[in-house]
């Protein structure tokens, strides 16, 4: 699904990533936790093709395709999808619209007709309740005066409109209460399949319990240090990272 | 002090080689005052950028021209004309082409009683007494040469009386089509639109060609709004791009009337707009929205004013402005409170984008107010499109040219999305992202 190989970025000459490897293989789901400043966003978004990084070494695959050479819309065509850790807000354009470009975005690409109107609102409002998100938002503004925990669902409800086969979740449990973690855990595991992967990365053990991961990873100083099961998260929760940030140091 | 001026000698020329085609040429008063507007033009000739209101728009090139009237319209056909005009709008239609009224093209079967609706050379050719009156009157000095220039050459447009109590039923499309066929060619119509008391109306006023000649179109909306009187007025500019578009909207509103002005400039290669409105009575409301799009070399400039000069006035004003390539915009929105009008209450916005780097926008609020008791606020922004945003939307699967469509139009449509009935908010929509790559895939925008 996606290969990782000693991948490095910067950003205005300063040096974020630093020989980063990773493979997550199909219907396999993992955690990156790590530090703050430790670069999750970054991978995040250099993943999702964000110009505003520059690579400079190292190579991506997914699907058998070389991920660094698209623009940020064809990876989303592909199949790839990132969860923002600050989604933004765009007054004016409304989830809908968004939601229904998107989609025929990805009909185009491939080559099919654009979605049925009557089609494309069923699919919408199922998904919508998944996540337990009204019409009323649906139809508003971007994010558009949404509280932190009503972006994060909504971020979820895009993702599940759009089936992604690969989805990068960056920090999507941050800032939400128990029930709207457990509406998201929820929103993911309904994902989960043999041939989709997620990339969650968290700050907190709490999403893991909900969406047991198949291999967790510390990610820091723009490397991962060091990889596991659930006992790594465990282990991170109750002695925090400087173990292991030492440990790799020495 | 007199200068001779080569421009000046052409249009005194000019005026000798048409007056007596001129409408109402039979007509004394009117005569007088067209040789009256004539001398006043030829004491200035065409704004130079030393005036503090043309400070941005530079004539230079306009004056280089040397444009021509005619005494008569082309020929143009109905299906070139149908494909400019807004689709499936339910509107009576009243076309002028080249500046002369075209009733083969125009759709005024069925007005409702209490209208009255005329071309106003026709209305001169009768000796109609409230067109001659009104054509010869000397209370509006204040619109400078081009408006000097348009009461001596004036050839045609619309006089339209809603009496008292009445509503016209459906919005009224008023075309300006220029063929744009004849090299260096002008054009100058003058509208009056009269409301009587507590009378409703919606007027559209849409100007279009499609030819390749430089040319000249000069237009004066007069409005006349009697107690309670409420009027709908769009200017809807898509001249082509040889044109050099003036036009002025000078309205008089009585006590509790309302005027709401929508405008989107989106064509020509310059334009100047000056939209005013004289608030007289207690009570009254304008309200000025306006979109402009200034793409390529194109120049456009607004200037506005509202004159609050009655107790309880209420005036909201927005303009946004859209600027790409090496597009130009002005905008200039100046809010006078006098010292009567107590209790007035004023919101003026100018918003700006910048899509490019050579593009550029000159806004400037200017509120004068000598009242001491009045709501007054006012706001200016200039900024570019959000580039989180962009990849936002990017990361979604839509492309490059897609998401800044998207911006570009949610940014509009704070204006437009207020233009009704809804197939002419829909023709607005389109012609605005139409101009930009890929854009017309997002006219379903809203
Ligand atoms: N747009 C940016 N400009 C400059 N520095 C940035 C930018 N984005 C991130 N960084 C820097 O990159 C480093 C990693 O940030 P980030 O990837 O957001 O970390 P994490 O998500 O792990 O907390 C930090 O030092 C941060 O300051
Ligand atoms: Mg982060």
């Amino acid at each position: 699904m996606l290969k990782i190989e000693n991948l490095k970025a910067e950003i205005e000459g300063k040096a974020i990533l630093n020989g980063l490897d990773l493979e997550v293989k199909p219907g396999e789901v993992h955690a990156i936790m790590g530090p703050n400043g430790s670069g999750k966003s970054t991978l995040a978004s250099v993943l999702a093709g964000r110009e505003l990084f520059e690579v400079t070494d190292g190579s991506v695959d997914f699907q058998g395709k070389d991920l660094l050479d698209m623009d940020a819309d064809e990876r989303a065509c592909e199949g790839l999808f990132l969860g923002f850790q600050y989604p933004v807000e765009i007054p004016g354009v409304s989830n809908l619209y968004l939601l229904r470009a998107a989609v025929n975005a990805r009909r185009k690409y491939r080559g099919e007709d654009e979605i049925d109107a009557m089609e494309f609102m069923q699919h919408v409002k199922d998904k919508a309740g998944v996540v337990g998100m009204d019409m009323d938002m649906i139809k508003r503004g971007v994010n558009e005066g949404f509280s932190g925990g009503e972006k994060k669902r909504n971020e979820i409800m895009q993702m599940l409109v759009l089936e992604p086969t690969l989805s990068i979740l960056d920090e999507t449990d941050s800032g939400l209460d128990i029930d709207a973690l457990k509406i998201v855990a929820e929103g993911i595991n309904s994902m989960r399949s043999a041939d989709r992967s997620t990339v969650l990365v968290t700050h907190y053990k709490r999403l893991l319990e909900h969406v047991q991961p198949d291999h967790v990873h510390v990610l820091a100083k723009g490397r991962i240090l060091k990889s596991g099961g659930m006992e790594l998260a465990d282990a991170l929760e109750a002695e925090g990272y400087s173990g292991i940030t030492d440990e790799a140091a020495a | 002090m007199t200068q001779p001026s080569p421009h000046i000698d052409h249009y005194l020329a000019e005026f000798a080689r048409l007056e007596r085609s001129l409408a109402g040429a039979a007509q004394d008063s009117v005569a007088r005052e067209r040789h009256a507007r004539l001398k006043n033009f030829a004491k200035t000739g065409f704004p130079a950028t030393q005036q503090e209101a043309w400070k941005y728009t530079d004539l230079r090139a306009l004056e280089k021209r040397r444009f021509e009237g005619s005494e008569e319209a082309p020929t143009v056909g109905e299906k070139a004309l149908d494909a400019l005009l807004p689709a499936n709008l339910d509107a009576h239609r009243f076309v002028l082409v080249d500046g002369h009224f075209e009733s083969s093209l125009s759709r005024l079967e069925s007005l409702p009683d209490g209208v009255t609706l005329r071309s106003v050379a026709q209305a001169l050719e009768d000796g109609d007494e409230t067109v001659t009156e009104w054509l010869s009157s000397r209370d509006d000095e204040a619109t400078g040469a081009f408006g000097e220039m348009n009461r001596a050459f004036v050839s045609d447009g619309l006089f339209l009386q809603i009496d008292a109590g009445t509503t016209l039923d459906r919005p009224l499309l008023l075309v300006h089509y220029s063929s744009g066929r004849n090299h260096e060619f002008m054009q100058h119509c003058r509208h009056l639109l009269r409301l009587g008391d507590n009378a409703g109306a919606t007027v559209i006023e849409q100007y279009c060609g499609d030819g390749e000649e430089d040319h000249l179109s000069n237009t004066i909306t007069d409005v006349q709004l009697s107690s309670g009187a409420r009027l709908h007025r769009y200017r809807l500019q898509e001249e082509s791009r040889a044109c050099y578009h003036v036009s002025a909207l000078l309205a008089e509103q009585a006590r509790d009337s309302v005027l709401i002005n929508h405008s989107a400039d989106l064509g020509g290669r310059l334009s100047r707009v000056d939209t005013r409105s004289h608030l007289h009575g207690n009570g009254a409301t304008a309200e000025f929205y306006g979109v402009y799009a200034p793409d390529k070399r194109q120049h456009m400039d607004n200037h506005t004013e509202i004159d609050h000069d009655c107790e309880h006035g209420v005036s909201r004003e927005a303009f946004r402005g859209l600027a790409s390539g090496r597009g130009r915009g002005v905008f200039n929105g100046r809010i006078l409170i006098r010292r009567d009008a107590q209790k007035t209450d004023s919101e003026l916005s100018s918003d700006a984008l910048l899509l490019s780097p050579r593009a550029e926008i000159d806004a400037k609020p200017e509120l004068e107010i000598y009242a001491d008791d009045v709501k007054a606020a006012h706001g200016s922004t200039v900024g570019q499109l959000d580039e989180d945003a962009i990849f936002y939307l990017r990361s979604r699967g839509i492309d490059d040219d897609g998401a800044r469509a998207m911006l570009v139009a949610s940014f509009a449509d704070e204006l437009l999305g207020q233009w009704a009935p809804e197939a002419l908010q829909q023709h607005v929509r389109r012609a605005l992202l139409t101009r930009l790559p890929d854009g017309a895939r997002y006219a379903d925008f809203a």
